[in-house]
């Protein structure tokens, strides 16, 4: 049977009274992207320095590759690379020197692979960290982690400080990890960022994870947006089977539909419809849904005919 | 368990109190708040300091006899002279406190001064912190001048918590000090910290980094120590002690014929250097230096193939500034030995006076025992300062990129520890050398100075078994208490030789464990204690580590 790369079993944290995490349990098989999502101060950072080894769980245990995290961390370590969200490096090292000491702590590295994220990046690395700016030391640990091409990639928020461009180069690095087999971790508050990388999702709240699964298994347990505009009067839709939330603002209906739609369009095809908007939850609103705060946004057009 | 920004909680409240009341006074209040927070404690140290020699005198020497034996012993020691100041009048308990505070305080105001003024103008902006405050609320110039005002005011809470236990403690029976005069000992002893505040804020617009800038004025200090050294050796160079603050601080004579005309030097340095440091900050951005900061540099990576590499790699120029300042400072020392070690011999007195504090030998071996105690709290200051920087790597977030990868917190903290002792044994052993070079041909062997060196080292492995200690129970207590036990070491160790400490308090000193060569033979014993307890401590300290969560400042 094949380990996977992360496993965990009731892991929690606590300080004093405050649950950083509390039980929890997850399960990464090998080669997949996952999505860790959480506001901050959710546990996210908790979690991870768990794995890692970098703090003591209080309760259950973490494995790596079947490597308990606190036992055998250097074993566990041999295997995995990480970018934390904030990156301290040694202020008189240069870009360079800091890359090839942590490749050589890491024992293994691709060079050709290292070369071209730096130019990827747009990196030069003949400064002195101390001149970098966040972007730029957080580019550093993005490349050290990523030229070593380990089984697991964790990453805390890596793209914190990047530009958009960057972001697409990160984005682009994730593929090609994906590809070549690898699993990667991606602890993230921005939401379009694991919508276009990740297999599947956990979002985090208060230390419990309250969510797991794909997005299309999220998407399909809630509801759909749907703004209907009315050349004539406005019907009443709050009575029709599944729907929810109603808004009326002048000729504009917006409402939530949960299940099938079909009750909503055999209202709507007798009530003088001039058009219908009609999108998915987007994952910002899954994720919205889980914190109480609704801004719906803007839905996109779908052709009733 | 983020930080997004560097913030502490008590800067960010003021910050927001002052946007109300217009481009308000910020950065003095967070400066005066941290620098007054940091004299009140510094100020406790150095009024109990003298508070200890004043009753401890009384208690000690209550005849005249007595304290004209005391004043014919050490009244003319060159040794003593040249490590804490000439002694005036020492057979009152005016001229003794005075003598044994100026040096001794002085040195620590000075060394308090200068971290102090560093820590809180370059540590500061080097954090980014200051870019926060300043943010469009004042000019470079208007916020400096503000953080050395707030130094002022850290100035005025050590003068005025020293003068207040010198004042009380004058009223004590048997000390019968003025409230005058012991204000004016208070300024005395103060006035090296108002001169290397100011040189510390000078130095940090001049160094690109914290430690830079706190090395700048280290090396002020050290050369205005040297020059008082050489200027109350006895060599006939008195005139020397004018050319440094130190020497102005000493001819203030408080409590023995008060010369209050040397405030107008030392004042107007304060103010040439506090000036020239606000004037300098309006000349350059945020972030930068006058000392021009190479941005780029050709990569050097021969160190870097490992975490004790780099280790290595990170301390190294601050540890060879050390042992540049103590090879500097142990040939000074071995020069001047010779020359006023024959005149020391000559008197019967001292010998016997000597010997009962365990120092026998030649006039210069016991010169030397004396000097060779400043090399013993120079290399506890190292290891202290090494155990600083580890708990720096921890506490800054770094230690994390190595602590990811293969590396055992075993095998990171013993790289540091290994490179540390290397430090320790090389800074005792240069001392020797160089005092051996400085003495050429004084009647003293090079093997006898090199053990001499060597014996220092025990103390600082024991400084360091403590601090790893600290380290793996207390993390954010590891400076407070290595720089705490060096400094209660030296204090007690200078007071106790002349005065009758109780033997519980004077074994409480490392300094006092340790044998006073090149004056008395290296005792292994002693050393081998020291060295295993050290040992255990960083052992224990060391699975303590193993086992806890890393933690942020």
């Amino acid at each position: 049977m094949v380990a996977p790369a992360i496993h965990t079993l009731g892991l929690s944290k606590r300080y004093g009274d405050v649950d950083a995490l509390a039980d929890l349990d997850l399960e990464v098989p090998q080669g997949e992207v996952l999505g860790y999502l959480g506001p901050n101060g959710a546990g996210k950072t908790t979690t991870i320095r768990l794995l890692l080894g970098l703090i003591r769980p209080t309760g259950g245990h973490a494995e790596i590759f079947g490597l308990d995290c606190r036992l055998q961390p250097v074993q566990a370590h041999r295997r995995l690379a990480y970018v934390a969200g904030e990156a301290n490096l040694w202020p008189s090292l240069t870009g360079a020197e800091t890359l090839h000491l942590l490749a050589r702590v890491q024992g293994h590295l691709d060079p050709a692979y290292r070369d071209l994220l730096v130019e990827r990046f747009g990196l030069d690395p003949s400064k002195k960290v101390r001149t970098y700016s966040k972007g730029n030391r957080q580019k550093v640990i993005l490349i050290a982690a990523l030229s070593a091409r380990p089984d697991l990639l964790i990453l805390d928020e890596p793209t914190s400080g990047l530009d958009p461009l960057m972001e697409q180069a990160f984005r682009h690095c994730i593929h090609e990890a994906k590809e070549r087999g690898q699993t990667v971790f991606l602890s993230s508050h921005i939401l379009s960022e694991v919508e276009a990388l990740c297999d599947r999702v956990g979002i985090l709240r208060a230390g419990h994870l309250v969510e797991m699964g794909t997005l299309a298994q999220m998407r399909h347990l809630s509801s759909l947006t749907v703004e209907a505009t009315f050349e004539g009067s406005v019907p009443d839709l709050s009575r029709v089977p599944g729907v929810s939330a109603v808004q009326v603002a002048g000729p504009v209906v917006r409402c939530q539909v949960s299940g099938t739609v079909e009750p909503l369009l055999k209202v709507l095809a007798v009530s003088g419809v001039h058009e219908v908007l009609s999108r998915e939850p987007s994952l910002e609103e899954l994720f919205l849904a889980h914190y109480g705060s609704g801004d719906v946004v803007e839905p996109v057009p779908v052709h009733v005919d | 368990m983020s930080t997004d920004l560097a913030v502490p909680a008590d800067l960010a409240v003021p910050a927001l109190a002052s946007a109300g009341r217009g481009a308000g006074r910020v950065v003095a209040r967070t400066t005066a708040v941290k620098a007054v927070r940091s004299a009140l404690v510094w100020g406790c140290v150095c009024g109990l300091y003298i508070a200890s020699s004043a009753l401890a005198y009384a208690s000690t020497y209550t005849t005249a006899r007595e304290r004209e034996a005391l004043a014919a012993t050490f009244g003319a020691n060159a040794g003593f002279n040249a490590l804490i100041g000439p002694a005036h009048q020492i057979g009152t308990v005016g001229g003794f406190t005075a003598w044994r505070s100026l040096g001794v305080v002085g040195i620590v105001g000075g060394v308090w001064g200068l971290l102090t003024a560093t820590r809180l103008l370059r540590g500061e902006e080097e954090a980014g912190r200051w870019e926060l405050l300043l943010a469009g609320q004042t000019s470079r110039r208007g916020a400096t001048g503000q953080a050395v005002a707030g130094l002022a005011a850290g100035w005025l809470t050590l003068w005025g918590v020293t003068a207040g236990i010198s004042v009380a403690v004058g009223r004590a029976g048997g000390v019968g000090i003025g409230v005058g005069p012991a204000l004016f000992l208070a300024l005395a002893v103060a006035a090296s910290a108002a001169v290397f505040l100011a040189v510390g804020a000078l130095a940090a617009q001049l160094a690109p980094t914290r430690r830079q800038a706190a090395g700048c004025a280290a090396a002020v200090l050290g050369v205005s120590f040297a020059l008082r050294m050489i200027a109350d050796s006895g060599t006939g160079l008195d005139r020397l002690r004018w050319f440094t603050p130190l020497g102005w601080a000493e001819e203030l004579r408080p409590l023995t014929a008060p010369r209050p005309l040397v405030l107008v030097p030392l004042a107007a340095l304060v103010l040439v250097a506090a000036g020239l440091a606000i004037h300098l900050a309006g000349s350059r951005d945020v972030g930068a230096s006058l000392i021009p900061d190479r941005p780029a540099a050709r990569p050097r990576t021969r160190l870097l193939s490992g975490p004790t590499g780099l280790a290595l790699r990170l301390t190294r120029g601050v540890a060879a500034g050390w042992v540049a300042a103590t090879a500097l400072g142990a040939l000074l020392m071995g020069l001047i030995a010779t020359s006023v070690g024959d005149s020391l011999s000559a008197t019967a007195g001292d010998r016997e006076a000597f010997a009962k504090l365990g120092y026998s030998g030649s006039g210069v071996e016991q010169y030397l025992a004396v000097t060779f105690l400043l090399v013993a709290l120079l290399t506890a200051l190292v290891a202290a300062g090494q155990l600083g920087a580890v708990r720096g790597e921890e506490a800054e977030g770094r230690l994390e990129h190595l602590l990811v990868r293969p590396v055992s917190r075993y095998r990171w903290l013993g790289g540091r520890l290994a490179v540390a002792t290397g430090y320790l044994v090389a800074t005792g052993l240069i001392a020797g050398l160089m005092s051996w070079a400085g003495v050429a041909g004084g009647g003293v062997g090079l093997g006898t100075l090199l053990a001499a060196g060597l014996n220092v080292v025990p103390p600082a492995v024991f400084v360091l078994g403590v601090g790893v200690l600290t380290f793996g129970t207390a993390p954010r207590a590891v400076a407070a208490v290595t720089y705490g036990l060096v400094a209660w070491s030296f204090l007690v160790q200078i007071l106790g030789s002349a005065v009758t400490l109780s033997a519980w308090v004077l074994d409480t000193s490392l300094f006092h464990q340790m044998a006073a060569a090149p004056a008395a033979p290296v005792d292994l014993t002693a050393a081998s204690v020291m060295v295993a307890l050290g040992v255990a401590a960083a052992a224990a300290g060391a699975v303590a580590f193993r086992h806890r969560d890393l933690v942020g400042d």
